[in-house]
This record gives structure tokens, C-alpha cells and sequence, in this order.
């Protein structure tokens, strides 16, 4: 494998140094391109906690292509599918190379707070969001408290 | 007389259109001579000139127009392509919004940023935003946002770009910024040949598709490009691959259907699929006696094989009552009262006007193709005939001149049913479903006498084959508005 390069080493370093808060991002042992996420649910919000496991992976052309991000604990999120794969413009076409997986995760956390129904990803989630708000936070909490509680 | 109404095609290599002009203008400078000189298309509603490039004479045409609005405005090459591009090639418009307000239109095309960049810290050693590596000054770019990042990030961001099939849209690294990186910016990072390649074909790609005179022939593996001045809903037929589509959208050509409906029939077509494939049966019995009958050519007037009664394929009517009232079988009859009908009533009816249009549709391209099998048959029977000293080959030519006609004739035919389906009901309805009726009886005719041809007599083949054609021609004319 290819030595690491300087861009992840600072990035990493930085991450390890000053963590975001609410988040922790720990690189795998065997593999420093592969990071272990937890995001906190954001206060006030119905993920509120709940603690959501994620993986993130920084492909051999990082940081000219964006990070894989997937949530690896279920989500009730009209942005997130079943498989946990999550609809952010930063990932896909608003990618750009001075972005850096802190502003990612920022992003992911951001997402949480302000679920965007009009660009869904997960279409029944979405569709229950828009037509019938307060029963779609239930179930997203009702979600939280199964599968991102005391685990 | 079919060749003469047909739309003419370059095939004059030496013909020189560097100015971009209109054949029109080409032709009436060189054509003057020409006592009579009467518009083609007040007689063809079909006629359509253009011409089949290679790629090296598309670069020739597209590099005429950069030389030229680069010299005008007085930009560079690279400039002038982002602006054609995002302007759809159109020099005057691209001039004129320049004399009025040049800002404007750097910014709205991504050459320049729409804040002012702030100055930049000019130390002898700065860090690329990137790769976060400290480097000497001369190894930074950027763009006319002055946004700096190291030539090897530029190279790698490039490379990535390319690999996903990106080139004129390639935007600034910086987080937000939209400006594009021109041509020359990108060459000039660019050191492997296959990456340049792939970038130059790439962008090559881009400036046909956004060229308004200029489309790709969607035939299979073909790489000619078609030019035309009229952008228009014509067909235009490769003379490489032989593939006939419409100009404008690149779809099969639809007349008398326009591009938005003929894209929205066939959306409509493949969600319905399911729904209309019970009618997709080969077979029906015969209305009189109900003896299983097979359809194997192309024609729709049926003829029992056991008790001999003439019937209509489509509905199952007496085929005497098709000679003058054709139009109760090709029109649809919608119920006047629907309106006060239930919704579950209102759902029925929708689907029943549906699939009216949708059997007349699909029966007519099967019977396209089995017309095509009908003319490898009649090759047959026509060596057999020559052989046995029934007439020459020359002899025998007609019928497949006649055959092509009848291809033609149906294919306009098959393509008016969507036309008719999104038509609003009334008086200009009524014609078209009227016209569409005789052209539809008349091809029905034509089909019956080639499929039973036995005699060189052609005249009477002919006669047929001109009243098709006139009925054809007069729908167009009434109906096909591009
Ligand atoms: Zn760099
Ligand atoms: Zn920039
Ligand atoms: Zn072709
Ligand atoms: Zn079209
Ligand atoms: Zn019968
Ligand atoms: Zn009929």
C-alpha cells in the first residue's frame, strides 16, 4: 500500500488533537484510511440521545474525490436510505478538494439537526415528513431509542 | 418521383460552409441561374438539408467560431470556448450582452468570480490548501478567482475529473468557488497523453452536444456528426450508417408527433407496458366463421383462408365498410358524458381511449416489420417468376420501389396515433383523424396489391403508390409544424 499522505496524517492529527464536539473519529488499526464515527444526536432534535455509528472511508484519490460516509446504526431520516447511505451535496457534486472530513462530519451532524424532506433519499420517510410531521419525529424517535440506545 | 420528393443530403466533400452560413444563402448565390426557383419545403413539408461531417471537420467548424468571437472580443481561445459553450454557440448574442455589460457575462459564465478576490500574502514559501505540503511560490496556480493551490493537486484534481467523464465543467478546488478551469489551464497540467486525449475528446463531446446546429448520429458506434441551419424536428438520415433520426432530439424520427410528445407517448408506453400486452397476440379469430388466424404480413385487410370473408385486423369490422367509413376504425369515440361518470368509470374510459391509440400505434410497427419480411418473400417469387420467363428483373423493380414507399408511407402513419392521442377534441381533431383515415385506408390498399402482385402490369401499383403518397404529404403539410 502507498505511503499515507501528508494531507491525511495532518487531517488525522488535527481530528485526534482537537475533536468536534459530539463527534468522535478514530482511525482503524490496520487500515489509517478507514475511520470508526460516532455522532451524537443533536440536542433538540429527535435523534436526541442517541448515539449513531458510521463508517468513513477516504478513497486512493482523497481528498480529489469526496469520503464514502455511511451510517451503520438504522436512522429514521428522510435523507438517509435503509442501507445508510445519505444524500449531501458536499458528497456528490459539491465536492470540492479543500473540504476535509472535519467539515464532512460537521455537515452529517448539521443534517440531524434540520432533516431536508424536499431532497429525499429514503421517499416514504420523506413523504410521512412532509404530510404528517409530528408522527414522522415519533417514529425517528421511536427509531433512536431501539437502535441507537444503550448498545 | 418518391427520390425527387425526398430530402436532399450532402455529399459534396469540396462544399465549403466556413462562414457558417445557411445552404440557403449557399445555394441561392450559386443557384441564380435557376429561372424557377421555388422553396422546396412549400412541397415537401419533410425537406430538410444538412449535411454528415467527420470529427476533423466538426473541429474545423467549431474553431472558425472560437477564432472569430476571440478575435472580436478580444480573449483568448480558451475564454472564448467557455463562453460558446455556455451560450449555445451563438457569437452575436454572446458580443452584444459583452458590449453591454462584460462583467456580467464573464461572471455568469464562470470566468470570473462574481466577488473580487482578496489580495494575495506574497511569502516565498506558502501551503497548498490540498496536499497542506509547503512549497515555493512558482509552483502555485489559480485561476482569475486567485485561489492557489499546488500544480500537482491541479494534475491529480484534473486527472480525477476526467476519469468521470467531466471537461468543460471542471470548477476552481476552492471550497464554493464556480470558476471553470479553461481549456489551456487544463492542458497545461496535463502531462500524460491519454489524459489529454480523453480531455480533448471529452470536451469535443460536450461543444457537439451544446451546438445547436451540430448532433451526434445516435447509430450504433457511429462518430459522424450532422449539421443542419434549421434546427428543427426534421429527419435526418447518416450517410455513413444509414440511421434516420430526428435532428432535433436524436429520437427516431416522430413526424407527425413533436419532440416533447412523442417523448412523453413513449415514457407513457413503457409504463403502461404491462397493461398492454395482453393485445400483443399474433392471432384473432375470424369474425364469421372463428377459424384461428394467424397475421403474417403486414397488411391489416384480412382475408379468412377458410371461408374467404374480407375483415379489418384492428376491429374485426367488415372490410367493405372500411372503403368509405375507414374513420369509425382509426378514430377514437370518447364518450361525451364522462365527465359525470365516476372516477372509477373515468379511470376505465382513460385506459380504453389509451389503448386504442396504443394497439393502433404498435399494430403498425409490427406490421413495419412484417412488411419487411414480405419484401424477402418477394424477392423470392420474383427470382422464381424471372426464372420461369415472367418478365426481367428490371421488369419486376417496381414492387420494391413500391415496397419502400409502403414503409414510408406507414411509418408517418404509426407515428400520427400519439399525435392524435394528446390532440385536444374539436374541429382540427376531426381532420386530422380524418386524413388520418384515409391515409390509412389508402396504405392499407397499397400493402393488399404488392403483397398479391403478380403481373410487371404497374400501373395500377403505381397509381396506388401515388395517392398514398399525396394523402401522406397532405397530412404533413396540414399537420407537422416544426
Ligand atoms: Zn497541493
Ligand atoms: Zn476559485
Ligand atoms: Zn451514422
Ligand atoms: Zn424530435
Ligand atoms: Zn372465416
Ligand atoms: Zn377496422
Amino acid at each position: 500500500m502507498a505511503a499515507l499522505p501528508r494531507r491525511i496524517i495532518k487531517e488525522t492529527q488535527r481530528l485526534m488533537q482537537e475533536p468536534v464536539p459530539g463527534i468522535s473519529a478514530v482511525p482503524d488499526d490496520s487500515n489509517a484510511r478507514y475511520f470508526h464515527v460516532i455522532v451524537t444526536g443533536p440536542e433538540d432534535s429527535p435523534f436526541e440521545g442517541g448515539l449513531f455509528k458510521l463508517e468513513l472511508f477516504l478513497p486512493e484519490d482523497y481528498p480529489m474525490s469526496a469520503p464514502k460516509v455511511r451510517f451503520i446504526t438504522k436512522i429514521y431520516h428522510p435523507n438517509i436510505d435503509r442501507l445508510g447511505r445519505i444524500c449531501l451535496d458536499i458528497l456528490k457534486d459539491k465536492w470540492s478538494p479543500a473540504l476535509q472530513i472535519r467539515t464532512v462530519l460537521l455537515s452529517i451532524q448539521a443534517l440531524l439537526s434540520a432533516p431536508n424532506p424536499d431532497d429525499p433519499l429514503a421517499n416514504d420517510v420523506a413523504e410521512l415528513w412532509k404530510v404528517n410531521e409530528s408522527e414522522a419525529i415519533r417514529n425517528a424517535k421511536e427509531w433512536t431509542r431501539r437502535y441507537a440506545m444503550d448498545n | 418521383m418518391e427520390e425527387a420528393m425526398t430530402s436532399s443530403q450532402g455529399g459534396e466533400s469540396d462544399m465549403d460552409y466556413s462562414d457558417n452560413e445557411c445552404y440557403d444563402e449557399y445555394y441561392n448565390i450559386h443557384d441564380d441561374s435557376d429561372i424557377e426557383q421555388i422553396d422546396p419545403r412549400k412541397i415537401d413539408p419533410e425537406y430538410f438539408e444538412f449535411r454528415c461531417l467527420l470529427e476533423e471537420e466538426v473541429d474545423r467548424l467549431l474553431n472558425e467560431t472560437v477564432e472569430a468571437l476571440s478575435s472580436i472580443l478580444h480573449i483568448s481561445p480558451s475564454l472564448a470556448k467557455v463562453l460558446l459553450y455556455s451560450h449555445q454557440w451563438n457569437v452575436n448574442e454572446i458580443t452584444k450582452k459583452f458590449r453591454e455589460n462584460p462583467t456580467s457575462v464573464l461572471v455568469s459564465s464562470r470566468i470570473e468570480p462574481a466577488t473580487t478576490p482578496s489580495s494575495l500574502l506574497l511569502t516565498r514559501y506558502i501551503i497548498c490548501p490540498v496536499c497542506v505540503t509547503p512549497q515555493p511560490l512558482d509552483k502555485f496556480y489559480g485561476l482569475s478567482c486567485t485561489h492557489m493551490f499546488c500544480k500537482d493537486c491541479w494534475t491529480m484534481h484534473f486527472e480525477v475529473q476526467i476519469n468521470q467523464g467531466i471537461s468543460t465543467g471542471i470548477a476552481c478546488m476552492a471550497r464554493d468557488c464556480v470558476v471553470l478551469a479553461p481549456e489551456d489551464f487544463v492542458l497545461k497540467h496535463l502531462q500524460r497523453p491519454n489524459m489529454r486525449e480523453k480531455y480533448q475528446q471529452f470536451c469535443f463531446q460536450d461543444y457537439v452536444k451544446s451546438h445547436p446546429e451540430l448532433r451526434f448520429c445516435p447509430g450504433p458506434n457511429c462518430s459522424i456528426v450532422v449539421h443542419s441551419c434549421e434546427m428543427k424536428a426534421k429527419r435526418a438520415t447518416c450517410t455513413q450508417c444509414k440511421t434516420a433520426f430526428c435532428f432535433r432530439c436524436g429520437c427516431d424520427y416522430h413526424a407527425p408527433t413533436d419532440c416533447q410528445v412523442i417523448k412523453k407517448w413513449l415514457t407513457k408506453c413503457a409504463d403502461d407496458s404491462e397493461t398492454a400486452n395482453y393485445i400483443s397476440a399474433h392471432t384473432k379469430d375470424c369474425p364469421k366463421c372463428h377459424i384461428c388466424i394467424e397475421k403474417n404480413g403486414g397488411c391489416n385487410h384480412m382475408q379468412c383462408y377458410n371461408c374467404k370473408h374480407d375483415f379489418c385486423w384492428m376491429c374485426l369490422g367488415d372490410w367493405k365498410s372500411h372503403g368509405s367509413e375507414y374513420y369509425e376504425c382509426s378514430r377514437y369515440r370518447e364518450n361525451p358524458n364522462i365527465a359525470h361518470e365516476s372516477v372509477h368509470a373515468q379511470a376505465r374510459e382513460a385506459l380504453k381511449k389509451y389503448l386504442h391509440y396504443y394497439e393502433r400505434w404498435e399494430n403498425h410497427s409490427k406490421s413495419l416489420k412484417l412488411e419487411e419480411q414480405t419484401l424477402t418473400n418477394l424477392k423470392a417469387r420474383i427470382n422464381q417468376k424471372v426464372m420461369s420467363g415472367l418478365g426481367t428483373w428490371i421488369d419486376w423493380q417496381y414492387l420494391f420501389t413500391a415496397a419502400n414507399l409502403l414503409a414510408k408511407c406507414r411509418y408517418t402513419l404509426q407515428y400520427t396515433y400519439p399525435y392524435a392521442y394528446y390532440m385536444d377534441a374539436g374541429p382540427r381533431k376531426e381532420l386530422f383523424e380524418y386524413q388520418q383515415a384515409q391515409l390509412e385506408a389508402e396504405i392499407e390498399n397499397l400493402s393488399w396489391k404488392i403483397e398479391r402482385a403478380e403481373t410487371t402490369d404497374r400501373g395500377e401499383l403505381e397509381n396506388q403508390m401515388d395517392i398514398a403518397e399525396k394523402r401522406r404529404t397532405t397530412l404533413l403539410k396540414d399537420f407537422l409544424d416544426v
